[in-house]
């Protein structure tokens, strides 16, 4: 297993993208603490469906967007388990509308959420990572930092700060043997897209090269891949998984 | 109550750990930019050590000031400004920036610091015997 012995940290735990990761990470023997926001019940459930699993999971509660609560949740980790090794940054939102009627509660809270929330996790765990020579964070970026959407300048610009997070930030921690990489996802099926899928899945769906939507744990595959050793080489880079969507042409 | 020495010791380790360097080459005089190599990512790992070593907090800018240094009220065509001099000496108690004074060229600022100002910094947050 390639997580055995391992230890992560996965924000967003508790659904979609993020869910999928804490399971792919624990079945694969890593202790996980899954970060969660709101819903209880999702996390809890997630836990009861993992208690088998050769990892053991927890679900700890924070608003991604406290830094002081990062590092609440990440330093008494960080004594009992003596390392973190991975981190995964998944927690993010959409509140889409045209900018001109964006109100800037709309902005801000996707801009703290998605962007602030990975930079106070990756800084929480800076330290740990820092003594301990090594770790491997992962972001989830998005196509839509580079191939826009109409009603996303939020959600856009927070995915593109988080490429520009992830480039500068395995520069800043390639000394110290911490590697940093994003996942950039095209269309999944999960609760975050399926108003859009729902007004627009056909239509998306013919400009897909593999015709169809990716899933949860299509992504979760190779966030597990860059987390792990066998991407030891891998550092700075925001690997699409897209189904091909980002190809255009015709 | 840790002693002098031990405070030295502790100083010791953390710099060998964090700039992988040998024992003998940490010694009180040595310059942690000119003579231990140390870079910016260094520091950091240093002041995470030193806080772990200790059980001290450390905020970010008292034992090595980067926001100064990259701060253009301070500093101007690549030298520290009087007023960054006097924020400089007020951040910096356990440091002598008599010399560094006389000539505040930015880039030469990381030759100032030396373990033994490390290990006046540490003394003045834990209390020592001798």
């Amino acid at each position: 297993m390639r997580f055995e012995g391992k230890t992560a940290v996965v924000t967003g735990g508790s659904r979609g993208i993020g869910r999928a990761c804490v399971a792919r990470l624990a079945r694969e023997g890593a202790r996980v603490a899954l970060i969660y926001q709101s819903n209880q019940q999702a996390a809890e459930s997630l836990v009861a469906e993992l208690e088998s699993a050769p990892g053991k999971v927890r679900a700890l509660q924070a608003d991604v967007r406290d830094l002081q609560r990062a590092h609440q949740l990440i330093d008494p980790l960080f004594e009992e388990w003596g390392h973190i090794d991975v981190l995964v940054n998944s927690a993010g939102i959409v509140r889409d509308g045209l900018l001109g009627a964006m109100t800037a509660e709309q902005w801000r809270e996707v801009i703290e959420t998605n962007l602030g929330g990975a930079f106070n996790y990756c800084h929480a765990v800076t330290q740990p990572m820092m003594m301990m020579r090594r770790g491997s964070i992962v972001n989830l970026s998005s196509t839509s930092a580079e191939f826009a959407s109409r009603g996303q300048v939020n959600y856009a610009a927070s995915k593109g700060g988080i490429d520009g997070l992830t480039r500068a930030l395995a520069k800043e921690l390639a000394p110290r043997n911490i590697r940093v990489n994003a996942v950039a996802p095209g269309m999944i099926e999960t609760d975050m897209s399926q108003v859009v899928r729902g007004i627009a899945g056909d239509q998306i769906k013919k400009a897909i090269p593999l015709k169809r939507f990716g899933k949860p744990e299509e992504i979760a595959a190779v966030v597990a891949f860059l987390a792990s050793d066998e991407a030891a080489y891998l550092t700075g880079q925001v690997l699409r998984v897209d189904g091909g969507l980002s190809l255009g042409g015709y | 109550m840790p002693t002098k020495d031990e405070v030295f010791q502790k100083i010791q380790t953390a710099l060998v750990d964090a700039l992988g360097v040998d024992e003998e080459d940490v010694k009180p005089e040595a310059t942690l930019v000119g003579d231990l190599g140390a870079e910016s990512i260094d520091f950091l790992d240093i002041v995470f050590r030193l806080e772990k070593a200790f059980d001290i907090k450390i905020p970010r800018g008292e034992l090595f000031p980067e926001d100064i240094l990259t701060d253009s009220k301070y500093v101007q065509d690549g030298k520290v400004t009087e007023q960054g001099l006097s924020e400089l000496r007020q951040r910096m108690p356990f440091a002598n920036l008599d010399d560094f004074s006389k000539n505040p060229v930015v880039q030469d600022f990381g030759n100032l610091l030396t373990v033994a100002d490390m290990c006046r910094f540490v003394e003045g947050k834990v209390e020592v015997t001798d």
